[in-house]
C-alpha cells in the first residue's frame, strides 16, 4: 500500500508541475488571442505544407511589418489544417481567415461560414481568370455571389525519372517528332512502355503505378471520355442529383484504367501505393507515379536520400534529385475506344482538379482586418514566394507567367478546360467512398484472372452497370436520407 | 401530515424551512440554500431553456448578416439539462420531506433533535451507499445519461442533411423511423450487419476471454519462474495504444506490406487480405487483431481475480486428494466464471460495439448489396457512416435507437438470467 | 512423476515462448520503425527498415515547429493521471457501493448502468462537445479529465465482481467492532483491493493515454493536443516518428506495470498454492 501511494504521490506531483505549466501556457495563448489594447488578432488557418516550409511565418512576419502601424497582428490560427469551421467558427473557436481547397470552402460556403466577397476589394481580381473564381461562386436566392479569392491550382501531376528514360527514346518513343518521349504526351504509349518496362524486367520493374483506388488522380479515365461529377441545369448551376460517372463513354475508358492496372502491381489496389510512390520512385523500381504538385518535394527528398546513400553530399544529392525528377502534367491524348494497346484515334484528357483559396470566417469580428489580410497575402509578392516555396501553380496570371514552366502550363491548362474542377457545393463529400470501392474494384479486376477468380469486368457492359451502380451509390448517400 | 404541525407544513412549503424552525438551522439553511439557487436559476435562465427545449429556436441566424440566430441543437441540450435540474430538485424536496417527517417524530416521542454534525455522520454511515454514489450518479448523468437522452431525442428531429445550423432543426415525430423502414435496402443492410454484428460479438468475446483467462492459468502456474517477465510481454503489447497498433496492422496486411513481400518472395500471389474481395479473410483478421489489442486486459483481470481465491479451498481440497483437473474443474472454473460474467457482458457490449478495429483496417469502402456499408462492418460503423460521414444526425440517431433497443434487451435478459446477478453471494 | 512435472513444464514454456512471440513482434517491429532512417513504412525490406538512425529521436523532441511532441507528452500525462486517480476512486467507490448494500434502487441502477453502456459512445458526442461549449471547456484539460472520470463508474462491474468474492464475515466482524461504514471502507476494503485497485488504475490511466476521438474534439489548438491526437495529424511520410511517438507513451504504461505488478498478484504471492 505505502509503495502504491509513493508511486501515485510521485505521479501526482510531476504531473501537477507539468499541469500548472501546460495550463500556464494555454491561458496566456488565449489572453494574448484576445488582447483588449485595440489591437486587432487575426487568427490565420494555413495548410500544413505552408507551415512546415516556412511560408506561413514568412508570410504572418511580412503582414505583422507591413500593419504595425494600423494595429493588425495575423497569427497563426494553431489548428488542425482540416478542422471544421462549422463545427467551431460559430463558437468563436475558429480561425479569421482559412485557406482551402475549394470543395471545402465552398460546403462552408453553402450554410453561410464563410462571408461572400466583394471581388474588387482584392487587387489580384484583375490577374485571376474567371475559371478559377467560378469555383468559389454560389448561388444565394437566385443571386451570384463569390465565397473566397482564389490562390492556386491543383491537379494531379506525373512525378518521373528522366535519368531512366530508354537510351532510344528519340527513335523508337517519339513518333511525332517533337523532342518529347510520346509516353509523357499520350496514355497509350505510356502504357506500352509500362508494358515494356515490366516484362524486360521479368517484373521487377513497373512503368507507371498510380493510386488506382484514388478518385482525384483517376478520374481522366471519365471525364476525358465525357464523365463528369455533377451536371449543371439550364442556369448553370451544379445539380446534384445528375450524377455523371457514369455518362458518355466513361465506361471505355474505365476498361482502359483496368488495362493499365495489369501492367502495375496490387500495390495499385490499396493505399500502399500513396505512400510508398515517393521512395520506389526514387529508387527506381517505378519509372513514374502521379501525385499532386504539392508533393514535389516529398519525392524530390526521397531521391536525394537515395544519392546520399550512394555516397554524395547533401547539396550534391540535392542538386541531382532536381536535376533528374520529372514534373509534369499527365499525358495530354487518351484513346477514344479506351483500348491502351492501339494507337487509334484519341482524345483529350480532362484530369480532375481543384482551386485553393482564401476564405473568410463569417464569425471574424474584424471583417476589415480580414480583407486587408487577404488582400495581402494575395499580393503577386506574396504569391510569387509561395509559388518558389511550396511549387504551387498560382492562379495569378502574372505570376504563373514570371515563373513560367510547368506553373505556367497549369495555369493555361486550367483555362483552355483540361482540369474540371471538383464541384464546389456541399455534396461533393459523399463522392469519395463510392467511388474508391468502384475503382479499387477495378483495378483489381485486373488481377483477378491471374488468381483464378471470376473477372468481374470484362466488357463495357458489365463496367456501365458498375458506374450506374456506383453512380446510385452516390446518389442514396446524397438524396435518400434526406428530409 | 397532522394538523397540530405548522413547522412540518412549513417544509411542504419551502424546503428546509421547517427543519428550521425545529432548530436544524445548518440543515434548513442548506435545503434553502438549494431552493433559492434553484429560483435564481429558473428566473435568470431556466424558463427560457424549457420554452426552448419545445420551440427548437424561433430566429433563424444569418452569418452573412451578423445576426444571431437561435441554436436549435443548444436549445436542446439546454432544455434537457433543465428537466435534469428539476429532477435533482424534485429529489432533494423529497428527501427534505422524508426528513421533516423523521424529525416530527422524534419531537413527538420527546427524543432531542440531533445536532448537523451527528445528523451527517449518521447520515455518512447509515447511507453510506448515498454519499457513495453521488458523485458517480452526478457525473454519469450529466456526461452520460444527457448525451444519450439528446441522441435519442435527435432521432425525432430533422437534423442532418441540409438543416444544420444555423438553419432551425424542429421535431418531426417518428418521420425518420417511417422513412428507414420504408427504404428496403436499409432494412436488408441492417439484418445483414446485424448477424454479423452478432457473430462477431460472440466470437470476439470468447477469444478474448479465453485468451486472457488461458494466459492467466499458464502464468499461474508453478513451475513457471520469473512470471513478471513473461507477463510483460502482453503488457507490452496493451501499452501500444489501440489506433497504433491497428495502424500497424493494417500496414502489415497491406498490399505493399511485409506479408506481400515474403509471399512474393518466395514466388506467391500476393494476397488481399483486406481489400474488396476479402470478405471472411478480414474478417478473421479483424478477430484476431483484435485479440492482440484485447487479451492483455483479459489476462490482468483474470490475474488478479486468481489472486483473490481462497486459498484454503485448494489446501482443503488438496488435502482430500482431489486432482489437478478436478481443482480446476470444480474450484477454478466456477470462481472465475462467476466473478467475471459481469465482465463477460461488458465486454461483449464493448465488442458489439467496436468502432476502432473495422473502422482502421478496412474503412471507407461501400459494397453492392450495402447501403452505404461493406461486409465487414458493424452496426456502430454503418453508424458512422450514415451520420458522420453522411451527415444524416437524425437518421443516424433513429437507426443508433432501434439498434440500442435491441442490444439492450439481448444483454439485459442475459444479465438478469447471469449467476452473478441472481446469487451475488455465492463465493461469500 | 518427476518426468512428467518436466516435460509439462517444457511445454508451459514452449508456450509461453510462442505467446510472447506473438505479443513482442509487432511491438518489435514499431521499435524498430522508430530507428527508421527513411520516414515512411513502405520502403522496408519486409518486416524491416533498410537502414537505422536516431534522428527520428532527436527530431521528435527537437522539432516542435509543426508537431510539438513535447507538449503532447505533457498534456497527455496530465490528463491521463488526474483521470487516472479520480476515475479510480469514483470507479472503487461505486463497486464496492454496489457489492457491500442492499438499497431500493440498486438493481435499478445496475440494470440501467448495462444499458446505458449499450449505447454507441460516438453518437453522444456532438452532446459533449455542446456541454463543454456551454460550460466553456473547449481548450482546457481539465474538460477531458472530467468526462473520462464522469464516465469511469459506468464500467464497475469488473470490479463490483472482485468485491463480490470478499467474504460478508470479514465486514462483519468490524461492523461488531463498532466500525463505520466509511471506516470499513478505508480500513477493511481498501487493503483487501490491492489487485483490482491496480487494474482499475492501470486501466484507467491507459484509456486517456490511448483515446483520441474525444481529445480531438475538445482540444482544438495544436499545441493542447494529446499524443494520439498528434500522431494522427502527422504527415503521411511520418511513420518513423509516428511510430516512436507511440514508443514514448508506451513507456509510461509499461514502467507503472513494473511498478505496480507486485500488487497485482499480491494474493497469489502470500499463500502460494500447495499441492
Amino acid at each position: 500500500m505505502k509503495c502504491i501511494n509513493k508511486a501515485i504521490s510521485l505521479l501526482l506531483i510531476t504531473s501537477m508541475c507539468l499541469g500548472l505549466t501546460a495550463c500556464g501556457n494555454g491561458s496566456s495563448k488565449a489572453a494574448e488571442a484576445e488582447s483588449g489594447d485595440g489591437v486587432i488578432t487575426l487568427r490565420i488557418l494555413e495548410n500544413d505544407t505552408a507551415k512546415a516550409e516556412g511560408y506561413l511565418d514568412e508570410l504572418i512576419n511580412a503582414f505583422n511589418e507591413a500593419y504595425k502601424d494600423k494595429g493588425i497582428v495575423a497569427v497563426d490560427a494553431n489548428m488542425d489544417e482540416y478542422s471544421n469551421l462549422a463545427e467551431n467558427g460559430p463558437y468563436g473557436y475558429g480561425p479569421d481567415v482559412l485557406y482551402q481547397a475549394n470543395d471545402k470552402l465552398m460546403t462552408y460556403a453553402e450554410d453561410k461560414h464563410i462571408l461572400a466577397i466583394n471581388k474588387e476589394d482584392f487587387e489580384c481580381s484583375q490577374y485571376i481568370p474567371d475559371e478559377a473564381w467560378d469555383a468559389f461562386a454560389i448561388s444565394v436566392d437566385g443571386k451570384q455571389y463569390t465565397c473566397a479569392v482564389p490562390v492556386n491550382v491543383q491537379e494531379p501531376m506525373l512525378f518521373y525519372r528522366k535519368d531512366m528514360l530508354p537510351d532510344n527514346w528519340e527513335a523508337d518513343w517519339d513518333k511525332d517528332g517533337d523532342s518529347t518521349p510520346d509516353f509523357l504526351q499520350n496514355w497509350s504509349s505510356l502504357y506500352q512502355y509500362s508494358q515494356q518496362i515490366y516484362s524486360s524486367s521479368n517484373g521487377e520493374k513497373y512503368g507507371l503505378v498510380a493510386a488506382c483506388n484514388d478518385l482525384y488522380m483517376m478520374a481522366e479515365f471519365m471525364f476525358s471520355y465525357g464523365g463528369y461529377v455533377f451536371g449543371k441545369d439550364g442556369n448553370g448551376v451544379l445539380n446534384s442529383e445528375d450524377i455523371g460517372f457514369g455518362k458518355g463513354a466513361s465506361a471505355k475508358g474505365m476498361l482502359g484504367l483496368r488495362q493499365f492496372a495489369g501492367v502495375m502491381n496490387e500495390e495499385c489496389i490499396d493505399d500502399s501505393i500513396g505512400q510508398n510512390r515517393y521512395s520506389k520512385v526514387a529508387d527506381g523500381t517505378y519509372f513514374c507515379s502521379i501525385s499532386t504538385p504539392d508533393t514535389y518535394v516529398l519525392f524530390h527528398d526521397r531521391l536525394a536520400d537515395v544519392y546520399k546513400e550512394e555516397g554524395l553530399s547533401e547539396a550534391e544529392a540535392s542538386d541531382k534529385a532536381t536535376e533528374n525528377l520529372g514534373m509534369i502534367e499527365l499525358p495530354r491524348t487518351m484513346p477514344a475506344d479506351g483500348n491502351l494497346s492501339e494507337n487509334g484515334d484519341t482524345v483529350d484528357t480532362v484530369v480532375m482538379g481543384g482551386v485553393n483559396g482564401y476564405g473568410i470566417s463569417a464569425y471574424t469580428e474584424h471583417r476589415e482586418a480580414c480583407i486587408e489580410f487577404v488582400n495581402f497575402a494575395t499580393s503577386k509578392e506574396m504569391i510569387k514566394k509561395r509559388a518558389e516555396i511550396l511549387g504551387i501553380a498560382p492562379t495569378r496570371s502574372d505570376v504563373a507567367e514570371e515563373i513560367g514552366g510547368v506553373t505556367e502550363m497549369i495555369f493555361g491548362s486550367l483555362n483552355e478546360g483540361h482540369i474540371a474542377l471538383m464541384p464546389s457545393i456541399k455534396a461533393v463529400d459523399q463522392i469519395w467512398d463510392p467511388m474508391r470501392t468502384l475503382l479499387s474494384d477495378v483495378a483489381k479486376d485486373a488481377f483477378r484472372e491471374n488468381k483464378g477468380e471470376a473477372v468481374k469486368y470484362a466488357d463495357e457492359a458489365s463496367m456501365q452497370e458498375a458506374l450506374d451502380k456506383a453512380s446510385q451509390s452516390i446518389y442514396d448517400a446524397i438524396y435518400t436520407l434526406s428530409n | 401530515m397532522k394538523s397540530n404541525n405548522i413547522k412540518t407544513k412549513c417544509s411542504y412549503l419551502v424546503m428546509g424551512l421547517g427543519q428550521f424552525l425545529y432548530g436544524q438551522r445548518i440543515k434548513g439553511l442548506l435545503y434553502m440554500a438549494v431552493l433559492v439557487s434553484y429560483l435564481w436559476y429558473l428566473f435568470t435562465a431556466g424558463i427560457s431553456d424549457i420554452t426552448g427545449f419545445f420551440t427548437l429556436g424561433t430566429v433563424e441566424g444569418d452569418p452573412w448578416l451578423g445576426t444571431a440566430g437561435d441554436d436549435s441543437i443548444i436549445m436542446m441540450l439546454r432544455g434537457i439539462l433543465s428537466f435534469l435540474i428539476l429532477i435533482a430538485v424534485v429529489v432533494f424536496y423529497l428527501s427534505n420531506i422524508k426528513d421533516i417527517k423523521n424529525t416530527e417524530k422524534l419531537v413527538e416521542q420527546g427524543k432531542p433533535v440531533p445536532g448537523f454534525y451527528a445528523a451527517l455522520l449518521s447520515f455518512v454511515d447509515k447511507k453510506f451507499y448515498v454519499v457513495a454514489l453521488f458523485f458517480p450518479v452526478i457525473g454519469v448523468a450529466v456526461f452520460n445519461v444527457l448525451p444519450i437522452i439528446f441522441m435519442i431525442l435527435i432521432a425525432f428531429t430533422n437534423y442532418g442533411g441540409d438543416i444544420v445550423p444555423p438553419k432551425l432543426v424542429d421535431w418531426i415525430g417518428f418521420g425518420n423511423f417511417k422513412q428507414i423502414l420504408s427504404l428496403s435496402g436499409i432494412k436488408e443492410t441492417f439484418v445483414r450487419i446485424l448477424g454479423w454484428n452478432i457473430v462477431w460479438a460472440v466470437l470476439a468475446t470468447a477469444i478474448n476471454y479465453f485468451g486472457g483467462l488461458f494466459l492467466a492459468l499458464l502464468l499461474n502456474k508453478k513451475c513457471v519462474k520469473g512470471k513478471t517477465f513473461w507477463r510483460a510481454f502482453p503488457i507490452l503489447a496493451y501499452a501500444v495504444p489501440g489506433f497504433i497498433t491497428l495502424l500497424g496492422f493494417k500496414f502489415m496486411f497491406s498490399y505493399g506490406g511485409p506479408i506481400n513481400f515474403y509471399l512474393k518472395a518466395f514466388g506467391l500471389q500476393a494476397v488481399g487480405f483486406l481489400d474488396i474481395d476479402a470478405g471472411w479473410k478480414a474478417r478473421i483478421i479483424g478477430l484476431l487483431v483484435n485479440a492482440w489489442i484485447s487479451i492483455p486486459t483479459s489476462m490482468l483481470l483474470a490475474t488478479g481475480i486468481l489472486s483473490n481465491m481462497n486459498n484454503e479451498l485448494y489446501e482443503a481440497a488438496s488435502l482430500d486428494g482431489a486432482g489437478r483437473w478436478k481443482q480446476f474443474t470444480k474450484l477454478t472454473l466456477p470462481f472465475v466464471v462467476f466473478s467475471t460474467t459481469p465482465t463477460l457482458i461488458t465486454s461483449f457490449v464493448g465488442n458489439f460495439n467496436n468502432f476502432g478495429v473495422f473502422y482502421f483496417l478496412r474503412g471507407g469502402l461501400y459494397l453492392d448489396d450495402y447501403f452505404l456499408a461493406s461486409d465487414t462492418d458493424l452496426l456502430i460503423n454503418w453508424l458512422y457512416n450514415l451520420s458522420i460521414d453522411n451527415n444524416y444526425y437524425g437518421i443516424g440517431a433513429a437507426v443508433s435507437l432501434i439498434i440500442f433497443i435491441i442490444t439492450s434487451v439481448i444483454s439485459l435478459t442475459a444479465y438478469v438470467n447471469s449467476s452473478a446477478f441472481k446469487k451475488e453471494d455465492t463465493f461469500r | 512423476m518427476k518426468k512428467e512435472r518436466l516435460s509439462e513444464a517444457i511445454i508451459t514454456h514452449i508456450i509461453l515462448i510462442a505467446v510472447s512471440f506473438i505479443f513482442f513482434f509487432p511491438v518489435l517491429w514499431l521499435v524498430l520503425a522508430s530507428f527508421s532512417a527513411s520516414g515512411s513504412i513502405y520502403d522496408y525490406e519486409g518486416f524491416f527498415p533498410k537502414s537505422y538512425s536516431l534522428s527520428t529521436y532527436i527530431k521528435l523532441f527537437s522539432d516542435t515547429q509543426m508537431y510539438d511532441y513535447p507538449s503532447w507528452l505533457r498534456n497527455t500525462l496530465f490528463i491521463a493521471v488526474f483521470s487516472c486517480v479520480l476515475s479510480t476512486v469514483l470507479v472503487i467507490l461505486t463497486a464496492y457501493t454496489m457489492s457491500r448494500f442492499r438499497f431500493k434502487m440498486r438493481k435499478t441502477l445496475m440494470k440501467s448502468t448495462l444499458v446505458l453502456s449499450m449505447f454507441p459512445s460516438f453518437m453522444g458526442m456532438t452532446a459533449v462537445y455542446l456541454i463543454m461549449i456551454n460550460f466553456n471547456l473547449i481548450n482546457n484539460l481539465w474538460s477531458l479529465i472530467l468526462v473520462y472520470s464522469a464516465g469511469a463508474p459506468m464500467g464497475y462491474l469488473v470490479q463490483k465482481g472482485y468485491f463480490d468474492t470478499i467474504s460478508n464475515s470479514i465486514y462483519e466482524a468490524a461492523r461488531i467492532d463498532g466500525a463505520s461504514n466509511p471506516t470499513i471502507f478505508w480500513k477493511v476494503t481498501m487493503p483487501l483491493s490491492k489487485p483490482i485497485l491496480v487494474y482499475t488504475a492501470l486501466t484507467s490511466f491507459a484509456w486517456p493515454w490511448s483515446d483520441f476521438i474525444l481529445p480531438n474534439m475538445l482540444l482544438k489548438n495544436r499545441d493542447l493536443w494529446t499524443v494520439a491526437v498528434g500522431l494522427t495529424h502527422l504527415g503521411e511520410t511520418e511513420f518513423s516518428r509516428f511510430a516512436a511517438g507511440a514508443i514514448f507513451i508506451a513507456v509510461p504504461i509499461v514502467i507503472l506495470y513494473f511498478s505496480l505488478s507486485r500488487f497485482l498478484v499480491a494474493g497469489v504471492s502470500d499463500g502460494a498454492v500447495k499441492q
